[in-house]
């Protein structure tokens, strides 16, 4: 996305996207047109990276929320399980908890 | 992945790097028990006698976890901010019943949290569904989907170990279906 320099002199303004895997580039033109398109791309562009950032920002503090209590679950489970085999008991077949025989 | 995360997790503090390699000690000794190694029996139980401690490690960083949870779930609503802790508290003295056990306290505390986990994750969903694009709504989908199977599994180990380890204990499970929360008990 950008200004083109023509070999007769002069800029044009052209955008650049992807269609179906491919790179495309549209070409808008010259003159105020052409400034009025390049600042709204800008802006738009500019919004974007802003909502990317903020988007960003979020999933870190869900991330960050989630981690603890991801562990705490993790833990209690082996500590469940330690404690179900400290009391005599086995998984059958990685199943049900089974009380071992004579135990 | 989960392992490398992991791996990130445990270089963050000293004191994680403790609790893990205290989990992972316990870890070793459940996988040699599984495969009917008697003679881990007495270090496993050594073990669970440190729970008190463990316990304290463990449920802190889920503690902060939790209050920021309540201060984001409530923003400047005072009302909120006072109700949700005195609801988990309630939820959390229900649950333990009579004279818990340590590990029965930690099972409850992990019912009560990743319950809370999952009502604040759906309901932040439903406040934002109408700005997300299609790939963060499955983001939050999938973040809703995970902090369920946590619950169910918190759920499910608990009244598993009070019914083996605890006969005659009255079994209290409440399950979510939609919006309605049912709570079921059942006395073996």
């Amino acid at each position: 996305m950008g200004w083109e320099k023509r070999a007769r002199g002069g800029l044009y303004y052209t955008r650049s996207r992807k269609i179906n895997g491919r790179v495309v580039r549209e070409y808008v033109g010259t003159g105020p047109l052409a400034t009025l398109a390049a600042e709204m791309d800008a802006l738009d562009r500019q919004r974007r990276q802003e909502e990317a950032e903020a988007w960003r920002v979020e999933c870190e503090c869900m991330e960050a929320l989630e981690t603890p209590i991801e562990e705490l679950c993790e833990a209690t489970e082996v500590l469940a399980q330690a404690a179900l085999l400290a009391a005599g008991y086995h998984r059958h077949n990685r199943g049900e908890w089974r009380k071992r025989r004579g135990g | 992945m989960a392992a490398k995360n992991k791996d990130e997790r445990k270089a963050t503090s000293g004191d994680a790097k403790g609790r893990y390699e205290r989990l992972e000690e316990v870890e070793g000794f459940l996988m040699r028990a599984h495969e009917g190694d008697k003679t881990v029996l007495p270090a496993l139980r050594e073990a669970l006698d440190m729970m008190p401690e463990l316990a304290r490690k463990l449920v802190d960083p889920a503690d902060q976890a939790e209050r920021t949870m309540v201060q984001n779930y409530a923003g400047d609503d005072l009302l909120v901010k006072e109700a949700i802790p005195r609801t988990l508290k309630l939820m959390r003295e229900e649950l333990a019943g009579h004279n818990p056990s340590p590990l029965e306290r930690l099972l409850v505390e992990r019912v009560v949290v990743s319950w809370f986990q999952l009502q604040y994750f759906e309901g932040l969903y439903a406040q934002n569904m109408r700005n997300l694009t299609i790939p963060q709504a499955e983001f939050h989908q999938k973040r809703i989907d995970r902090a369920h199977r946590r619950h169910l599994s918190a759920i499910r180990t608990l009244a598993q170990v009070r019914k083996l380890l605890k006969p005659g204990t009255p079994q209290v499970a409440h399950i979510n279906i939609g919006e309605r929360q049912i709570n079921t008990t059942n006395v073996t």
